[in-house]
């Protein structure tokens, strides 16, 4: 129990602090926990691992639960994972009962966390354990599944992969280092660009650039409209809130919970993913059904449960494999790596008590989010409100100091904000995916040394597939998720060919299209 | 036979190419795929008037899409020259980050009544010097 000497009071405040702003960057629509994380970072530079594992961990979970607010409140998710709760939040909230599907969520999050972070405190490290073993093929298909894994799992694979392997290039440029047994050359740049990119673009600005810069820019374009003042937040009546709302829902809860740990557990793949899977699930299963869509407690703890156990779940592949779960473990990794901890199979073994302190964090986030949004949702519900006039400028100026300080100073990893800022915009714009290039480039440069290090001491390409049984599991695996996305393709055109044809007046028609666009 | 045709063997001094080379012809087997299955039917659409092309043929609010643009740059740049006049204190972040905060919420706001444009000068003072105070000063974290 030596690792309960480094929790004290402040690492209490800065997990209470964490979750607080978390909260608040979920609440505001378009702001995600991504970029609470992000914008929070420089705090982190000063404190210790512990305490800035507190914060993290904190703004983590809040960030993830403080989307079920505008969700409810106004029908906007204010994280995409919180899209199925605007189905019968907001329903519930025009019928009055705001407050009443807040608490709903509120516990059904509470629950979904701590399912996640037990499975997470279980499953982690004998992962971790298994993974010793894996030698650099086994290593590089790991890779290779995460990447194939997250390319089918996006609205089209052949854009996924593609945008996968942009991010693998883009981690490639600068030089191949020596420390990872490399010639030390660099590539994929002018002589010029050496002085600034001899080590290539630093996580982090990319990054930050990549979530904060180029929300900006897409609000910026679409006029940075006026904010929901207009609209009156109806909380609704106090009360009407009762735990029998639970009853009947134990299923539900625990189903929609381990099914957001594990779609967590796939690496890049987003909140929206898992509250969508729990939400269809609740439907086809669930014994009377014909409520949900018109404010039913049911489908707000299906969706709620599924978002928040996504913080555990998308933690086991990161602290295991290094692997990162989703965006925001994505930008995890790069704050872990700034504390000195490598993430990877000798994490949990090498630092015991660095673990345990990131379970407590963990729970105990999960139950500071519980108090502040139960008991003072009220006043976290105002923050949906805060201009966004106010708030922008604000996000630019933290992301400036994010970037500027993480290597002490360098301009250049000012600019590399911008650079990607654009960057994740056109991408956003021509219909890339941001989640598989995000994964691509953090995973790029390991990718590369496990691949030509297999080979030189191999001397052949069919070791990737005769190097062990875990190796043929692991093809197997990738074979199996590239199957799911074209069976999932298949059937995604089916029923929207059905759509099409049941659609008849011309708006519809037209929404119909769209929906084909983004799915294209 | 197979695995004659499977072996490679890498030479050193020019190992920093081996996986990009693969790379990029990855990136365009599947940029000529992309353009065949996505970009020619959506082409096609687009001359059908269908669809519109991204970026070019969407309608923006350029004054501040391309105002933020010239905002961040101009922050950027100034930072560094502000921040070279005063080393090691972090002022070109302070100052440099008030203008930017102000002019930024300027062209964000849509209707500038006097309420709204005291909050927004308050803020633009207010959140800087916060930041550049807790950041510099009470965490000794580097600044512009």
């Amino acid at each position: 129990m030596d690792f309960l000497a480094f929790i004290d009071f402040t690492f209490l405040l800065l997990v209470g602090f964490g979750t607080l702003v978390g909260i608040i960057f979920g609440a505001i629509p378009g702001m995600t926990a991504t970029m609470a994380v992000a914008v929070c970072l420089p705090l982190t530079y000063a404190l210790g691992l512990n305490h800035g594992l507190a914060l993290l961990l904190g703004l983590y979970v809040g960030g993830i639960s403080g989307g079920m607010v505008p969700a409810v409140l106004l029908n906007i998710p204010g994280t995409p994972s919180s899209i199925t709760t605007t189905f019968d939040g907001y329903p519930m909230a025009q019928k009055g009962e705001g407050e009443k599907a807040l608490r709903i969520c509120v516990i059904a999050s509470l629950v979904g966390g701590l399912v996640s972070a037990l499975v997470l405190f279980l499953f982690a490290p004998l992962l971790a354990d298994f993974s010793i073993k894996f030698s650099y093929v086994e290593k590089f298909l790991i890779i290779l599944l995460a990447l194939s894994v997250i390319a089918s799992l996006s609205s089209s694979m052949l854009i996924g992969i593609f945008s996968g392997v942009i991010g693998i290039w883009l981690s490639l440029i600068g030089d191949y280092s020596i420390s990872d047994g490399g010639n030390g050359h660099t590539r994929l740049m002018f002589d010029f660009m050496e002085p600034y990119l001899f080590e290539g673009f630093s996580l982090l600005p990319v990054l930050i650039g990549i979530f904060g810069i180029s929300t900006i820019l897409l609000e910026a374009e679409k006029g940075v409209k006026r904010d929901t003042a207009g609209e009156r937040i109806k909380l609704g009546k106090e009360g009407g809130f009762s735990l029998s709302v639970f009853k009947g829902g134990l299923t539900n809860l625990t189903r929609s919970s381990f099914i957001g740990t594990f779609v967590g557990m796939l690496p890049g793949v987003g909140g929206s993913a898992a509250s969508v899977l729990a939400y269809t699930q609740e439907k086809n299963l669930a014994r009377d059904s014909s409520q949900m869509g018109k404010g039913a407690p049911q489908g707000l703890i299906a969706s709620e449960s599924a978002n928040n156990a996504l913080t555990g779940g998308a933690l086991i592949p990161l602290l295991s494999l290094g692997i990162p779960g989703d965006s925001t473990t994505a930008v995890l990794i790069g704050a872990f790596t700034l504390q000195g901890i490598q993430v990877g199979p000798l994490f949990i073994p090498e630092n015991h008590d660095t673990w345990y302190v990131m379970m407590v964090a963990l729970v105990l986030a999960n139950f500071v989010m519980f108090v502040l949004m139960f008991f003072a949702i009220k006043h976290i519900a105002k923050v949906v409100m805060v201009p966004k006039h106010i708030l922008y400028p604000l996000i630019v100026m933290m992301c400036v100091v994010g970037a500027y300080a993480i290597n002490y100073g360098i301009m250049f990893d000012v600019w590399t904000l911008l650079i990607f800022g654009v960057l994740g915009y056109l991408i956003q714009k021509i219909g890339l995916e941001v989640a598989p290039l995000i994964i691509g480039f953090i995973l790029g440069s390991q990718a590369e040394v496990y691949f030509v290090k297999s080979l030189e001491s191999f001397g052949t390409y069919s070791i990737f597939f005769t190097k062990s049984s875990i190796a043929m599991v692991l093809w197997a695996l990738i074979a199996a998720s590239v199957l799911f996305a074209i069976a999932m393709g298949f059937k995604s055109r089916a029923r929207q060919k059905m759509e099409l044809s049941q659609m008849h007046t011309p708006s519809n028609t037209t929404a119909g299209k769209r929906h084909d666009s983004t799915n294209d | 036979m197979a695995s004659d045709l499977l072996s490679v063997s890498i030479d050193f001094e020019t190992s920093h190419l081996f996986f990009p080379h693969i790379v990029h012809w990855l990136l365009a087997g599947l940029f000529l795929l992309i353009l065949v299955t996505k970009v020619v039917p959506f082409m096609a659409a687009v001359k059908r008037g269908e669809r519109t092309l991204p970026i070019i043929g969407e309608a923006r609010d350029s004054k501040r899409f391309f105002g933020t643009l010239a905002l961040i740059c101009a922050y950027f740049y100034l930072m560094a020259v502000v921040g070279d006049l005063f080393p090691y204190t972090g002022y070109g972040f302070l100052f440099v980050s008030m203008v930017f905060v102000l002019l930024m919420s300027l062209m964000y706001l849509h209707d500038w009544t006097k309420k709204k444009l005291i909050i927004v000068v308050i803020n633009a003072i207010a959140a800087p010097t916060i930041a550049w105070f807790v950041l510099a000063k009470l965490f000794t974290i580097t600044l512009p």
